[in-house]
């Protein structure tokens, strides 16, 4: 089955990062290492998750000799010092941790450093994955988590069937544009309906709790509300207009490129959300 | 001659709106530029300390509880939710428990109760269900 045709959700699906994944020194040496282990480079779909990495990380290093022999879910991410969240996308985390303004002067951070351990999950910061298997179940949360916002019920995702709710799981793991492509087109064009709410969350720098409000995609007399405006209407310190040039200092980050201001922002949750229908906005200060 | 008038005294007014217009524009940016993007953010890093209703309902064959509505700080995380239903049920880490909103989906631990209150409550109430069994998986 093909998806329809749209070259913006394509190119999203398409989006990759290079990636460096290095073996935390210590814990090298501990797991039996013998001589320098040589990091893993690798080129990850910025939709993608990290436990979907995970077994080939294993057994690259399981070939360097080393001696683990733990479940998938021990191994964890981190970018200096800060554990990564194995249930956000790869691109989010990119844009949140990197902090890269693409509008800057200076070149992106790339390849992405990430270090990977395979000892001391940091259960205290990071959420214990029962099995591999969590990551498709908070996956298909948050795709219903998103469907609640836009209709007041789960009843679009559950009348899916359960074949095509796994093809939804399925076409992601695989890479695979038209099978997750001709299920999702369905849900977030919402069959042609307005949703009563954009499915969208707000991360800010410095460990600010994330941002989820209903945000409704018309105003009172029933236009259609901008990406500029809901960023104003929740966050004025930071975008004092809803318009592109009165807004010097922040900037709206989403797959790694500043989107336009005056976009709907019912236009922006069709084409820009992530796969588990989220518009994940990573607000950025200063340049 | 009244062409050249009409010039003149048009240009004086052209300059002086052309006037208003900069001394408009410095207005408008001069807040923007004495805004501190770090005084900004800590309004938004500041501890909701507000409290919401929660409403716990058993399915199946899950324990009722004696009380099913708590207030509960609104900037904690879903995951300090799971744990307070826990320890008022008397269960161990591995009893199975399974934690919905509106018999509808299961947020993520690290979500933060006052988002889900804000996107999610009835009449200011929101709704948890539990159960021993996936329900809505």
């Amino acid at each position: 089955m093909t998806a329809p045709q749209n070259p913006i959700t394509r190119a999203i699906w398409d989006g990759t990062l290079p990636i460096k994944l290095s073996l935390d020194t210590t814990e090298a040496a501990a797991l039996g290492a013998k001589t320098i282990i040589e990091p893993y480079f690798i080129e990850a779909p910025r939709c993608s998750y990290f436990p979907l990495l995970t077994s080939q990380l294993r057994k690259y290093f399981g070939d360097m000799m080393l001696n683990f022999i733990g479940d998938d879910a021990e191994i964890w991410y981190d970018v200096d010092g800060t554990p990564l969240k194995w249930h956000y996308p790869i691109g989010l985390l990119y844009d949140l941790h990197t902090g890269y303004r693409p509008d800057s002067n200076s070149p992106p951070p790339l390849p992405w450093s990430v270090t990977v351990h395979f000892k001391d999950f940091p259960a205290d910061k990071l959420i214990r994955a029962q099995a591999i298997d969590a990551t498709q179940d908070f996956f298909m949360s948050m795709i219903k988590e998103a469907d609640f916002l836009r209709n007041g019920s789960t009843k679009k995702v559950m009348n899916l069937s359960k074949n095509d709710q796994t093809q939804l799981w399925d076409g992601l793991w695989s890479k695979n544009y038209d099978r997750f492509w001709s299920v999702n087109y369905r849900l977030v064009m919402n069959d042609g309906q307005m949703p009563r709410h954009i499915p969208l969350r707000i991360y800010l720098p410095d460990n600010c709790p994330v941002l989820q409000e209903p945000v409704s995609p018309l105003d009172d007399n029933g236009n259609p509300l901008t990406l500029g405006d809901v960023l104003h209407q929740i966050l004025p310190e930071l975008f004092p207009s809803s318009l592109p040039s009165e807004n010097s200092f922040a900037a709206p980050v989403i797959h790694g490129v500043i989107p336009q201001l005056d976009m709907p922002i019912v236009r922006a949750s069709q084409n820009l959300c992530y796969p588990d229908n989220f518009l994940h906005i990573v607000v950025l200060l200063g340049i | 001659m009244s062409i050249a008038n009409s010039d003149t005294t048009t240009f004086p007014n052209n300059s002086s709106s052309s006037t208003s217009l900069n001394t408009n524009l410095v207005e408008n940016v001069n807040p923007q530029v004495s805004l501190n993007p770090a005084t900004a953010l800590e309004k938004y890093k500041k501890k909701d300390s507000s409290k919401v209703v929660v409403r716990f309902r058993a399915i199946g064959n899950a324990p009722i509880l004696k009380q099913n509505f708590y207030k509960i700080t609104a900037s904690n995380k879903f995951q300090a939710v799971i744990q307070f239903l826990r320890k008022e049920l008397n269960y161990k880490a591995s009893d199975p428990l399974f934690l919905y909103i509106n018999s509808a989906f299961s947020p993520a631990p690290d979500e933060i109760v006052a988002n889900l209150h804000k996107c999610f409550s009835t009449d200011q109430h929101l709704i948890i269900n539990y159960c021993t069994s996936a329900a809505w998986g």
